[in-house]
């Protein structure tokens, strides 16, 4: 029986109400029967019994005082009523609203109990129950002992619980598990049958079905020794990775796009094949802590302690045209701290952007001082002018590539590419000197000079698109004769768009020409065009640049036409035999008020050149060079701090356009001291999350993964391990698993054999309706783990059934059929609209590799609960709906399995009986029972067709559930 | 084997299930399953959250892009002597803008403004069919945002935060409210042109994916995966679903897991859906003069399609679709107010007015919430070259979030009313500002919901849609 039963309520009820003046004695032995029967009030359905008399203050009181009090009487010093602090017990005790040993002295219980709206607190919002007043004077009869929140004291390895049934458990585990389920009434069920157990640790292990002959020998074989050598060959198998690594993607808000406007692809995979190696590696949790947050700050890192880091650079970023630098990368750093105290602290540091946390012991500052850490940053985006339409990623990148044989191609193709580009620019020094030499002479030495601005009217041909003046100056690079061509840009011109100054030509063919040539100098920084023009819309552009050292001294460019492109402003490329315009253009990087632009000797060179054709046959096999190159080689975000430390101020009210005080880097003093020794920068900040005085990461990953597992965490918050967080429901369990988890190495395979070898995951999960009703949420873990898949399994795992899956593992994300035009649908005309849907095997690889566009996201894995990724999700939900039930019945990719499903059903040899029940054991794994059977022989006869027979099997619930 | 002597209804399960082929088969089952139903679900059909509702379903009509709110429904006349000239520095000092410049000139309105109806709400000459619901209408001049770029924008709107993750008015109406009507979704999303920030604008964040927006679109299949493959006879999606239920059915009694009875009703709800959403879609019942009060069959591909969502917008209220989100194109007027600005009014003119009437002469105007309105205002100041190419373009006007109007009615709202001011050039708000936390605290309370009282908690905090803000504007309900 659990709950108190009506006696004992009716004595609480009797209970007198107590007066000052009692003996020490009498109020201790009341105290306890106060206390114990108050704790049976608690008992609903099936709440755990409580053995202790007295209150713990984090299960029962805190929570009370965090939920009711706190915001106003709390941490928050800005939000803090009456100098009144709750969360300190010195200060509530000085200030009399709690009288340890008196509550009805304490003035807390008066103004919660209080009758009068006036002065009742909390003064909105619901006002405490009678059961929790009861528990907030017990604890203060009780002397009111505060204790450091659980999940800030570091684990201790608990003592083995007793049980009484000893047979039962095979694990240390089954222990604690045990002792909860037999304190509550209940025993635990039996192990699954084979079949059943033996699809569950595959789902659970790798993510994919076990075939029917691995059932078939299983189930004919079951010993634990067998099922373990099963747990150990899953463990090894190239899939481990796949399967785990999604949780993982999720908290990494892993995705192919940058979120927000426009939404381009970027190129990340790198880092979720990362994520998967790592995993499949079993590498230590603690240096794959390290190898994310600061995998470049280790000492010679490798390429893949590089790519690791892109853990952070998964952050969405808003490129829209309006959105400003230092709030683009305000927010990416916001999401970052946001992101590492969630993963590995299970802490919400978000509100301290704007003030201190209300519950938590966090303040604002030292929320800006975990800030500090990641600000040191170089910049990661750039916006290269006020009116450049989109921003750029500028941080670091690192070239990775699918293959070693890939990697030391590209090698070689860098050693060519360098060797080839001298000889050009060899080349090149001698074709100038031909044409400085012949310019003033004929045409025939391959040198045609545009603009010299020498002769009688120097500025004869020049326009600017913006009010300038433009005179000729004396002031003119080596052999640029007397004058020189200056234009400086009227202060009224606006700063939007571009400047530029033409010179307009009459018709000239340079069809023929190999090089076009000229010098500049400006006090311009950043991109320039220049335009050739064969009409007003046919262009075609050379993009160049002009960098800060380059500022205000003459630089000669030198564009090869084998580098002109078709802007996409342009209605077609120019007609290079009639060119009637020529153009040099600032872009981008105004405003150009008061700015100059200068030039000189604009030419032209042709390729006859003898050393001209020598360089454009060397610049022909530069390029081709460089294309082998890029097909081999893509290139992924990494992080990097600059050189210099970055000052960080506090930002008032969370803005960054008022920052407050300067703030050095810092961890928040609530939990275990950084270690001096330590570097002040991220790896100084993943080393102690993974030291071993902090009590939060170990409980938090092991918490999350037994949530995995388990379909709930021990702690069901599993994002929220601070006082607003649930309560552990097995706390001692918590504690010998993140124990555990640590002397094993941080060996998260290690972590999951643990888990699978117990009797209590081994348990079936058909249960009586009883216990179901009872528990319905398996908190007491009294039956097996049975939910729905996630998203990419429901997928992987009919994939697998339909025989389309393929095994390959890794590479560029894939594109598997969708509706058609989803992606037109949502973009701009300038945004990427086509989906390239994949061909082959490509249309059939596992969920993880789709690709994940944030805005535009796969439409079936969505309907399944897949997140967006556009922020850390740590909990992903498990709905039911029938959008899911449309997917799985009408998806052409569903449709398209099923049919592959049927094909091989017609493959088999045998009766339809046989082919029924093998395809049933091919879905479900576990016998059919002969209603089952009848019932799919049934719909196979009326329609002739195997079709129908896959279709019902791919949409029962137990297809997409883990059994 | 399977144990099955906890089969509760486990004599005449066959019959059951063969007798109603789809129809739930047991009791006790039904029972159960409604069990599940209410224990997941804070949503039950004509449920009061807070306090009496005026408004029990919206229509959201959101012009992407920002309508410019000096050419619509906030006349500035001082604009025609400002025009050519730079704004006076104290107005533009420390605001930030998308393309333009402080100094950037000014440009007037084009265009004329009258009283309308018998209240005289003003409005632009572009409007004539709204101008005969002008009674109907509460204008609010005064809203304010905090985003002045689309994808952030439109989040802020929707989700009261300028970036992803946050769920949207919908969602939380959703979560509060629940549905009217279970074979529909209860809150839905139809787009003739797409916000930018695609579906996180009406993305259910960290609630339950129950209450994400679902998209019904143009053309043949209004709802993803709706229509059974084309080898599929109705004869044999009929037996495959009976089958699925039998088989599932069959599991049910082995596990007694719940989800499998949700599950099982689930797929009965699909299997309706089949019918009752191509029947929603189809129009042929609807008189003729009902399609031409909408302009359905406009010649502008447009105004049809925008008048096609409204339609169906009134019949999805009307079978108790709770929330209809519709996203109208073409409003991000950067270049052409003389010239792309009148077809993007034109194009929803009727249609909004037609939907107003509708309602209206069906007697379910008043407990129905109409929006109208973009992600922010725009400049008085003019842009005249594209942000990106730098080419010349038609004058237009940016971005901008220090004011901009919109307008609503019925649900609750006073009918001929306009509120709020602004500062002679349409630049900032001068008197009863609603920012946008306020615009969701007043719909909200129009809903039954006290803002600061619907609240989930995610990561630690209680989340709510208006953040630690939001006022409800009393004054402009009715």
């Amino acid at each position: 029986m659990i709950g108190p039963s009506p006696a004992v309520v009716a004595r609480i009820n009797h209970i007198p109400k107590r007066k000052r003046g009692l003996t020490a004695g009498a109020r201790a032995s009341r105290t306890r029967r106060v206390v114990i029967c108050a704790a049976l009030l608690t008992l609903t359905n099936v709440a755990f019994p409580q053995t202790s008399a007295e209150y713990d203050f984090n299960r029962d009181i805190r929570p009370i005082l965090s939920g009711k009090c706190f915001k106003c009487h709390g941490p928050d010093a800005a939000a803090r009523e009456a100098d009144l602090r709750l969360d300190h017990r010195e200060n509530a005790v000085d200030f009399g609203a709690i009288v340890p040993g008196e509550p009805d002295e304490s003035s807390l219980i008066e103004r919660v109990s209080s009758g009068d709206p006036d002065t009742r607190m909390p003064p909105a919002g619901d006002r405490l129950s009678a059961e929790q007043i009861a528990k907030l004077k017990a604890w203060i009869e009780g002397g009111a002992k505060y204790e450091k929140h659980w999940s800030y004291q570091r684990p201790t390895p608990p003592v083995r619980p007793v049980v009484r049934d000893e047979s039962w458990p095979t694990s240390e585990i089954d222990f604690f598990i045990l002792n909860r389920i037999a304190r509550a009434g209940f025993t635990p069920l039996t192990q699954a049958e084979p079949a059943v157990l033996l699809r569950r640790l595959y789902l659970d292990v790798i993510g994919l079905p076990p075939s029917v002959d691995e059932v078939n020998a299983f189930e004919a074989d079951p010993s634990r020794k067998n099922y373990e050598a099963h747990v150990d060959r899953l463990l090894k198998s190239k899939h481990f990775g796949e399967k785990w690594a999604a949780g993982w993607l999720d908290l990494a808000r892993y995705a192919d796009s940058n979120g927000y406007q426009h939404d381009d692809l970027r190129t990340m995979w790198p880092y979720r094949d990362w994520v998967i190696q790592a995993l499949n590696d079993d590498m230590p949790f603690d240096q794959f802590t390290i190898e994310q947050l600061a995998g470049d700050l280790l000492p010679d890192p490798s390429p893949s302690q590089l790519v690791a880091t892109g853990f952070h650079r998964n952050v969405p970023t808003n490129f829209s045209g309006g959105s400003k630098v230092p709030e683009v990368r305000a927010n990416i750093l916001h999401d970052r701290v946001a992101t590492t105290g969630t993963v590995w602290l299970g802490m919400t540091l978000e509100c301290c952007q704007c003030h201190d946390h209300k519950f938590d012991s966090v303040s604002q500052r030292e929320y800006y001082q975990f800030y500090a850490y990641f600000n040191q940053a170089i910049p990661e985006v750039s916006q290269k002018g006020v009116g450049m339409f989109r921003k750029l990623f500028v941080g670091r990148e690192v070239d990775v590539h699918a293959s070693e044989a890939d990697r030391q191609r590209a090698e070689e193709l860098r050693d060519s590419i360098a060797a080839t580009e001298r000889q050009l620019e060899d080349s090149r020094q001698g074709a100038a000197l031909v044409s400085t030499e012949k310019k003033s002479a004929s045409k025939a030495d391959g040198s045609e000079v545009f603009a010299d601005f020498e002769g009688v009217n120097p500025l004869a041909g020049q326009s600017t698109t913006h009010k300038a003046k433009v005179t000729a100056v004396g002031d003119t690079p080596a052999d640029g004769g007397k004058f020189a061509i200056k234009a400086v840009v009227d202060a009224s011109a606006s700063a939007a768009g571009h400047y530029g100054i033409g010179f307009n030509l009459p018709i000239r063919d340079q069809s023929e020409a190999a090089e076009i040539r000229f010098w500049i100098k400006t006090d311009i920084e950043g991109s320039f065009n220049l335009q050739i023009h064969s009409d007003t819309k046919d262009v075609n552009v050379f993009r160049f640049s002009i960098a800060e050292s380059e500022l205000r001294t003459w630089k000669q460019v030198v564009a090869p036409v084998a580098s002109f492109s078709v802007p996409p402003w342009a209605r077609r490329k120019a007609d290079w035999s009639r060119v009637n315009m020529v153009r040099i253009t600032a872009f981008g990087n105004g405003p150009y008020a008061g700015r100059y632009v200068m030039l000189d000797q604009l030419a032209s060179l042709k390729s006859y050149d003898p050393a001209m054709a020598r360089s454009m046959k060397l610049a022909k096999r530069v390029k081709q060079l460089k294309t082998e190159l890029d097909a081999i080689t893509t290139s992924t975000m990494v992080m990097q701090d600059a050189e210099m430390s970055q000052a960080t101020h506090l930002m008032i009210r969370g803005d960054y356009t008022t920052p407050g005080d300067r703030v050095d880097v810092g961890v928040p003093g609530a939990l275990h001291p950084l270690d001096a020794s330590l570097p002040r920068n991220r790896l100084g900040l993943a080393k102690w999350l993974v030291a071993d005085e902090n009590p939060l990461t170990s409980r938090v990953t092991v918490n999350r993964i037994w949530a995995e597992v388990f379909g709930r965490g021990i702690v069901t918050t599993l994002d929220d391990f601070g006082r607003q967080g649930a309560a552990p429901s097995h706390p001692q369990l918590l504690d010998w698993l993140a124990v555990r988890f640590v002397e094993d190495g941080w060996s998260v395979k290690k972590l999951i054999k643990t888990i699978v070898m117990t009797s209590t995951y081994q348990q079936t999960s058909a249960a009586p309706a009883t216990l179901i009703q009872r528990d319905p949420e398996n908190k007491l873990y009294a039956r097996g783990p049975r939910f729905r898949l996630p998203a990419e399994l429901v997928r992987d795992n009919l994939l697998a059934v339909s025989g389309l899956l393929s095994d390959k593992v890794g590479g560029d994300m894939v594109y598997p059929v969708q509706p058609d035009g989803l992606w037109k649908e949502i973009s701009g005309p300038l945004d990427v609209s086509n989906y390239p849907t994949s061909v082959g095997e490509d249309r059939y690889r596992r969920g993880i590799y789709t690709v994940w566009r944030r805005g535009n996201p796969y439409p079936s894995m969505i309907n399944f609960d897949a997140p967006d990724r556009s922020t850390c999700t740590v909990q992903r939900d498990r709905s039911n709906t029938p959008s899911q039930a449309l997917t799985l019945l009408n998806d052409p990719v569903y449709v398209e399995m099923a049919t592959a499903f049927a094909r091989l059903m017609e493959s088999w040899s045998g009766s339809d009986r046989v082919k029924v029940v093998r395809a049933f054991r091919r879905a479900l794994a576990r016998h059919p029972n002969d209603d089952d059977v009848d019932t799919l022989l049934e719909l196979y006869h009326d329609h002739q067709s195997w079709f129908a027979v896959a279709q019902v099997l791919m949409n029962l619930d137990e297809a997409i559930s883990k059994p | 084997m399977m144990n099955r002597n906890h089969n509760m209804n486990q004599i005449n399960r066959r019959d059951l299930l063969r007798r109603g082929t789809l129809g739930i088969g047991s009791l006790a089952l039904s029972s159960l399953l409604q069990k599940e139903l209410s224990a997941s679900d804070t949503a039950q059909k004509g449920r009061v959250l807070h306090h009496a509702a005026k408004a029990k379903n919206v229509i959201f009509l959101h012009m992407v892009g920002g309508p410019s709110q000096m050419d619509t429904f906030d006349p500035k006349p001082a604009l025609d002597k400002w025009d050519g000239r730079a704004l006076p520095v104290e107005v533009t000092r420390g605001q930030k803008f998308a393309f333009v410049t402080p100094q950037s000139r000014v440009i007037k309105s084009p265009y004329g403004f009258k009283p309308r109806g018998q209240s005289g709400i003003v409005m632009s000459e572009l409007f004539p069919h709204l101008a005969n619901v002008a009674d109907e209408l509460t204008v609010v001049r005064s809203m304010r945002t905090n985003e002045i770029n689309h994808g952030s924008g439109e989040l802020f709107m929707h989700t009261g935060h300028g970036r992803m993750g946050r769920p949207s008015f919908g969602a939380w109406t959703t979560y509060g409210l629940g549905t009217e009507n279970e074979n529909l979704p209860a809150y839905v999303v139809l787009k003739d042109g797409p916000p930018v920030a695609g579906p996180s604008v009406y993305s259910s964040g960290f609630l339950s994916s129950r209450y994400q927006g679902v998209e019904f679109r143009s053309g043949k299949q209004p709802i993803l995966y709706l229509d059974r493959p084309e080898k599929t006879s109705p004869q044999e999606r009929r037996d495959v679903m009976a089958a699925i239920k039998r088989l599932n059915h069959n599991a049910f009694d082995h596990y007694q897991d719940p989800e499998i009875a949700t599950r099982i009703a689930q797929y009965e709800l699909a299997y309706r859906m089949q019918t009752s959403v191509p029947d929603l879609v189809d129009f042929s019942s609807e008189p003729q003069h009902i399609l031409e009060q909408y302009g359905v069959n406009s010649r502008s591909a447009n105004a049809s399609a925008f008048a096609r969502n409204c339609l169906l917008a009134r019949r999805m209220v009307e079978k108790g679709v709770r929330f209809v989100q519709i996203f109208a194109r073409g409003w991000d007027h950067h270049a052409g107010i003389y010239t792309a600005l009148p077809k993007s009014i034109a194009a929803v003119d009727q249609a909004c007015a037609g939907l107003i009437q509708d309602l209206k002469q069906r007697g379910m105007l008043d407990e129905t919430l109409v929006i109208w309105g973009g992600e922010f205002g725009r400049t008085p100041m003019v842009q005249e070259h594209n942000a990106g190419t730098g080419a010349k373009t038609a004058p237009g006007r940016d971005h901008h979030k220090e004011c901009f109007s919109i307008w609503m009615a019925g649900g609750g709202v006073k009918g001929g009313f306009t509120y709020g001011k602004t500062d002679e050039f349409g630049f900032g708000v001068v008197e009863n500002e609603v920012h946008v936390h306020d615009f969701h605290a007043t719909c909200l309370h129009l809903l039954g919901i006290d803002h600061e009282r619907l609240t989930h908690r995610h990561q630690g905090r209680d989340y709510r849609l208006t953040d630690v803000h939001g006022h409800v504007v009393h004054d402009i309900i009715s």
